[in-house]
């Protein structure tokens, strides 16, 4: 803490160094750094149990003990600040006669069930006891025991969690789990009961251990007493090896490790590879259980080719005969720009770029598009949001920051990792943030005011803090003058009125803004998501300029899959940026001459019967894609689909062809973060059936349609370096933009404005497959506020009508605390409930109808 | 179990004119303002409020040398100027009354009987650093302190002693009065700071200290009710006055909970540096042993105190002295143990007390107790196992000096002088699996 502390406040004493002895060494450390972290970095090593590198230290284990001169006590180095002239001894005899108490103390109510333990191995209490305990024990009495009602024998657990259970014998309350809970993911539902040493770590009264970052409790618990059912009893960690690898579901591309068992082809778990620039260590749980779709049994392992209007299996060879004749038809009889692609954003590079050669040179068509499941409106590579998303932006600069300010971002359920990031910068050291959002998120729990604004009305606010800045005198006088005349309204109490936030606010955030010395605004999918997006991110570079936050800070907004900016980068687009298009038709010697459509004008076309032939790789339009029926015509009027998938899913079902993808665990992949930082993700095991990478498949349709074909793998792999290393950030124009509100159409009595979310367990339309992900929501939900579900008088599960003006849907009840406003939330994650039959493609806000299920 | 009608003016009784805090403490009346402030009462708060600056007030207890009564005996005065002064939060005062100290009972005699002397001190200490919230943590068994506060306070807010603009000086108090959950941590300061935030009761790695960053994170003061209550009267009557009494490092008067087997059992307010032999054998005092029987041990500050045997107690009461014979002043509750007690017995209350009150947060102090307990348990009931006194001590040792708050090593100092005094005495229990002291005593 003091380091950060001292870092941020005061610059100056950040270089401050200060010289101590330890062992006999001498070591010049910043001033802020604990004695245990400046004896880590010389490489001795310290035992501890509850010191953790991302929380506040609390000296409770008591196991860190050194001995300091002129000091008569032994003191716990995980607190002790280093000081000059400090001399330290980690291995005197005191010490060691002090660590080997500690053991002994611990120890004595341990359980030694260390053989049915699935702690064994990887377990820190095993490991210290044998480099510093005693081999006897000198308590003859009987260990204590907690043993709860229906509990047989005092070896049975007692789960506290869909997915955790607790063992409170094995316990060594090192208090780990609660404070991380606490401190790290603001959540309470672990806590302390009774006190001394019948304490205890359990449950808090009546809840569950259901948050979603509760994986990292068990990851960091010293013993066996917390363990999770996706792991327990399945094997032995020393017969497993391990893999590094990126996570799949997120943007940050958090770094994981995969455990493995090598003849059975089969991961047993995920846990966390700290990356300090990324994810601190943590991991959200749908990147620690979301490995689970790749062992799933329901994985597709053969292709599938319909044959008199069912899909039959079939070998790769008759799929991609049948791929290569109608393809080639297509392509002879119509052109290739009848032929048309969408891809998943969460493909590793070799698979984008080939599938992006594939459509350029093989079909010469410039139908092919990344994004499947937003509204989407005609854009440019030039237009201001596209602007906004190629910013620069480092994760680790929120640390620092001490201006925060999240906009249309419901950080928990889709920068989960990022929320952390935030959480940390706010416990240690003096950050400001401000959450502004449509409705009321669980991530504002940080922010020192939370705006919440009527739903479609994000220029205006961004315009009202703009006007409250220049009417409190907080800029450039200059500057304000330039800006009044291009925006309206013209007043901040107006802008205020409009969108529903109070005025106090607004000049909180301007001063806060003006003030900042280091500034991080980022915008999340509600903004991404917005038919209004270029409008609202003119709003915000009026406001970069404003406020001068060129030179302080960053601004961006952020990617959302785990290689949505390596698809960006590539030109998964159906305009890449310029300079990205003359490099790609330097390297094929090709530039297809035709238009370029996203993904919304190709289902357009096909409807028009001008796309006949189509090619989706990874991604579930029929799921995610705003106007489901809207999808569902198209697709179903095509001459010839061919989909590749890791399951069958609505989408693969009305295939002509489906082919069977192997998962990111399945092959060496790169991956672009949100930052733009590459990532390698290893093989773990091999590919289920026959499951192909989609390079692979891409390099398979390539033959089959006897085309030109393609280079090697080395050099798509070069191909795709050179392209990455193209300069993708665009610059924010210099000007002052004008701002108007756009209209919003509200419908009459369709007059709750509906959100569609990803569960805070859930990513996409494939974690459902993972078991323990299920374990924590399986079903779909409509997630609205107390007020609303008084109104429509309806209690927690009881079912509610969705409707909207082209459809309908019926789903239970989901009263939740955090939201205030008359908004509803729908997470689209579960296949069983068509959620975009009710989304409305043109719409800038989905508004819908609730009404109570009359039984 | 040491529960003690108060007997209190004895001092004044035997030709002692300087008490202050006990002057008026069987006054029935003393508890409502207006017999407070018939007796003088709020005129140092008005003193201060019309013409004294905060460092003035300050420098004021410095010179006085008044020194914390909860038992650790810091200085109060150069508490407070560690309050950062550039510091733009708020400050926060805390009057620790969270008195679970066995043994101990002179705060809640103040709290039931003279509040406002309490609301006065925390007033007085509370402008001497700029704070404008100030808390009472009361003992949460201490119903009736409570009671007596809350009214206190009311009548404090309607006189105008207590809210905002207090006396036209433009100065805002506000006070609050909260309550814990019965832990006997929570008396020390961080814990009790958790307390209060909402926490769980349990200590704080210190530094930061809480003065630099005390409650939610701001610069707070924890002051004993003893302590705040005396401030009134030093500012009355002046540092120097304070400071003429007592020895030469211990300052001022103490009051004193004599219980355990005394004929006249209670609270003394005497002059620090008083004989504890006159103490307990003065008619005017403790009036000598109850029925007459040996005097075999005294604790002279508080259950987690060393032991002082007979031929000890011919000492002041004050810091040094104390330390010079190897115990401690501690709250200030002297309790006196005849022949008829056994040692064991009485260590097996005291460390089932200890390992009950341990909060559970660090190792030694944590496990350390609840061996202990197991052991002495053991040895009380006739099934001490040869060895046992050494497991003892070297579990002591393990405990002492190596916790995050003083809770663990009171739990073992009182053992650890207790088998050094009456080694014998353990050894015959585990020898002959029965007492050595013939009618085992039961307290009463």
């Amino acid at each position: 803490m003091a380091e950060a502390t001292a870092k941020k406040d005061t610059p100056e004493i950040a270089e401050q160094m200060v010289t101590l002895t330890i062992d006999g060494k001498e070591v010049s450390v910043p001033k802020g750094t604990t004695v245990l972290q400046a004896a880590t970095q010389m490489g001795i090593h310290v035992p501890t149990f509850c010191w953790h590198p991302k929380l506040k230290p609390v000296g409770a284990c008591r196991m860190c003990y050194v001995e300091v001169e002129k000091m008569p006590k032994l003191q716990v180095s995980c607190a002790l600040e280093a000081m000059d002239g400090m001399v330290v001894y980690t291995d005197s005899d005191t010490v060691k006669q002090g660590r080997k108490a500690i053991i002994e103390f611990i120890l004595l109510n341990h359980p030694l069930d260390c053989p049915t333990c699935d702690k064994g191995g990887e377990c820190d209490l095993q490991n210290l006891t044998f480099a510093h305990g005693v081999d006897d024990s000198r308590f003859d009495f009987q260990k204590y025991r907690f043993v709860d009602e229906g509990m047989t024998t005092t070896f049975d657990d007692k789960r506290i969690g869909p997915e955790i259970v607790l063992n409170r014998n094995r316990c060594i309350l090192c208090y780990k789990c609660v404070r991380a809970n606490k401190e790290a993911f603001g959540e309470y539902d672990l806590g302390v009961y009774e006190r001394g040493n019948t304490a205890e770590i359990n449950s808090a009264p009546g809840e569950e251990v259901d948050n979603p970052y509760s994986g990292n409790l068990v990851e960091i618990c010293p013993v066996g007493a917390l363990t999770n059912s996706d792991w327990r009893y399945k094997i032995r960690v020393w017969l497993t090896t391990t893999t590094p690898s990126v996570c799949n579901y997120s943007s940050s591309g958090t770094n994981i490790l995969f455990f493995k068992e090598e003849h059975k082809n089969k991961i047993y778990r995920v846990t966390s590879r700290p990356n300090d620039d990324i994810d601190d260590g943590w991991l959200a749980d749908v990147t620690r259980y979301g490995y689970q779709v790749v062992n799933s049994p329901d994985r597709l392992k053969k292709p599938l080719i319909k044959k008199e209007g069912k899909q039959v299996e079939a070998s790769w060879k008759e799929a991609l005969d049948v791929i290569g004749k109608r393809f080639g038809e297509i392509k002879a009889k119509l052109g290739g720009v009848c032929v048309g692609a969408l891809v998943a954003p969460s493909l590793d590079n070799a698979s984008l770029y080939a599938a992006s050669r594939l459509m350029r040179t093989a079909f010469e068509s410039n139908n092919i598009d990344f994004r499947g499941d937003y509204r989407m409106l005609p854009d440019n590579p030039e237009s201001p949001f596209m602007i906004l998303a190629s910013q620069p932006f480092r994760i680790a600069d929120i640390d620092d920051s001490d201006v925060i300010v999240s906009f249309g971002s419901d950080l928990v359920k889709e920068h989960q990792n990022e929320y952390l990031r935030i959480r940390k910068a706010c416990n240690f050291s003096n950050t400001s943030v401000f959450s502004i959002n449509p409705y009321a998120v669980k991530s504002a729990d940080v922010a020192r005011q939370e705006l919440v604004y009527k739903p479609g009305t994000e220029e205006i606010v961004i315009n009202g803090i703009c006007l409250a800045a220049i009417e409190d005198d907080l800029v450039d006088r200059n500057l304000a003058v330039g800006l009044k005349s291009r925006i309206a309204p013209a007043a901040a109490a107006e802008a205020a009125r409009l969108c529903g936030v109070e005025i106090g606010a607004l000049r909180n955030v301007a001063r806060a803004l003006s003030e900042g010395k280091k500034v991080t605004f980022f915008t999340g999918e509600i903004i991404t998501r917005s038919r209004e997006r270029d409008l609202i991110a003119t709003a915000l570079f009026n406001l970069r300029k404003l406020f001068k936050m060129e030179s302080k800070g960053q601004m961006a907004a952020l990617a959302r899959y785990a290689n949505s900016k390596g698809a960006e980068k590539l030109g998964l687009l159906p305009e890449p940026k310029p300079a990205l298009k003359s490099k790609l038709t330097s390297i094929w010697g090709h530039d297809p001459d035709c238009p370029a459509n996203i993904t919304d004008a190709m289902m357009a076309q096909i409807k028009k019967e001008e796309i006949k032939g189509f090619f989706i790789m990874g991604a579930n339009p029929m799921m995610l894609y705003p106007d489901r029926e809207f999808v569902k015509e198209g697709l179903e009027k095509l001459e010839f689909l061919v989909v590749c998938d890791l399951f069958e899913t609505e989408t693969t079902e009305l295939a002509d062809v489906v082919l069977p993808l192997a998962s990111w665990a399945e092959y060496d992949g790169y991956y672009v973060n949100l930052e733009g930082k590459t990532q390698k993700a290893l093989r773990a095991v091999k590919p289920m059936g026959e499951a192909k990478p989609g390079y692979a498949i891409v390099n398979s349709i390539v033959a089959a349609l006897k085309t030109e074909v393609f280079q090697s793998d080395e050099q798509i792999h070069s191909q795709v370096k050179e392209l990455l290393k193209l300069e993708s950030v665009i610059p924010i124009p210099d000007e002052f933009g004008d701002v108007h509100p756009a209209s919003d159409d509200r419908g009459g009595e369709y007059n709750v404005a509906l959100y569609v979310i990803d569960d805070p367990h859930h990513s996409g339309y494939l974690t459902e497959k993972a078991p323990s992900l299920a374990n924590f929501v399986s079903e779909p939900y409509i997630e609205i506020s107390f007020e609303v579900a008084a109104k429509l008088k309806v209690e927690q599960g009881d079912s509610v009508r969705v409707e909207s003006e082209i459809g309908k849907v019926i789903l239970p009840a989901k009263i939740s605390e955090h939201i205030t406003n008359e908004v509803a939330l729908l997470p689209r994650n579960f296949a069983s409930t068509g959620v975009t039959s009710v989304m409305m493609r043109k719409r800038r806000v989905d508004r819908v109808k609730l009404s109570r299920v009359v039984e | 179990m040491f529960y003690s009608p108060v007997i209190t003016n004895a001092a004044e009784a035997a030709g002692h004119k300087d008490l202050h805090l006990f002057k008026y403490i069987e006054d029935p009346q003393q508890h409502k303002i207006e017999t407070y402030e018939a007796h003088g009462g709020y005129k140092a708060w008005k003193k201060v409020l019309k013409g004294m600056s905060a460092d003035q007030v300050i420098e004021e207890v410095k010179k006085s040398g008044l020194r914390g009564r909860g038992g650790a005996g810091f200085p109060t005065g150069m508490k407070w100027g560690f309050v950062p002064k550039a510091s733009t939060k708020p400050r926060y005062l805390c009057c620790n009354a969270d008195e679970s100290e066995p043994g101990t009972c002179k705060d809640r005699v103040l709290m039931e009987r003279d509040p406002h002397g309490v609301i006065e001190g925390m007033a007085i200490s509370a402008y001497a650093i700029d704070c404008h919230l100030m808390f009472i943590y009361i003992r949460g068994e201490f119903d009736h302190c409570r009671e007596r506060m809350e009214q206190a306070m009311d009548e404090a807010y309607a006189r105008g002693h207590l809210g905002k603009n207090i006396n036209g000086s433009g100065y805002d108090l506000e006070m609050i009065v909260h309550t814990g959950g019965g832990a006997y941590i929570c008396g020390e300061e961080t814990a009790l700071l958790n307390s209060i935030e909402g926490e769980r009761g349990m200590s704080r790695m210190r530094p930061p200290f809480p003065a630099i960053e005390g409650l939610y994170a701001c610069p707070t003061i924890v002051n004993n009710v003893e302590s705040l209550a005396s401030v009134p009267h030093i500012i009355n009557r002046g540092g120097d006055w304070y400071a003429s009494l007592g020895t030469e490092k211990s300052k001022g008067t103490k009051i004193f909970s004599l219980s355990g087997h005394v004929k006249r059992p209670g609270n003394y307010e005497v002059e620090m540096g008083f004989n504890l032999k006159k103490l307990i054998f003065d008619p005017e005092y403790g009036g000598g042993m109850l029925d007459d029987k040996k005097l075999k041990g005294v604790i002279p500050g508080g259950a987690s105190t060393p032991f002082l045997t007979p031929d000890m107690i011919d000492v002041g009461l004050d810091y040094e002295a104390l330390q010079t014979v190897g115990s401690m002043l501690g709250s200030g509750a002297i309790i006196v143990i005849n022949e008829d007690a056994c040692i064991v017995w009485v260590i097996k209350k005291l460390i089932h007390f200890f390992r009950h009150e341990s909060c559970g947060k660090c190792t030694p102090c944590r496990e350390g107790t609840g061996w202990l307990e197991k052991i002495i348990n053991r040895i009380e009931l006739g099934q001490g196992q040869p060895g046992d006194i050494e497991k003892i001590e070297d579990v002591c040792g393990n405990i002492l000096g190596r916790t995050i708050c003083p809770l663990g090593d009171a739990a073992v100092m009182p053992i650890q002088s207790a088998i050094k005094q009456w080694r014998d005495e353990w050894l015959y229990h585990i020898e002959h699996k029965k007492c050595m002291v013939k009618t085992n005593f039961e307290f009463k």
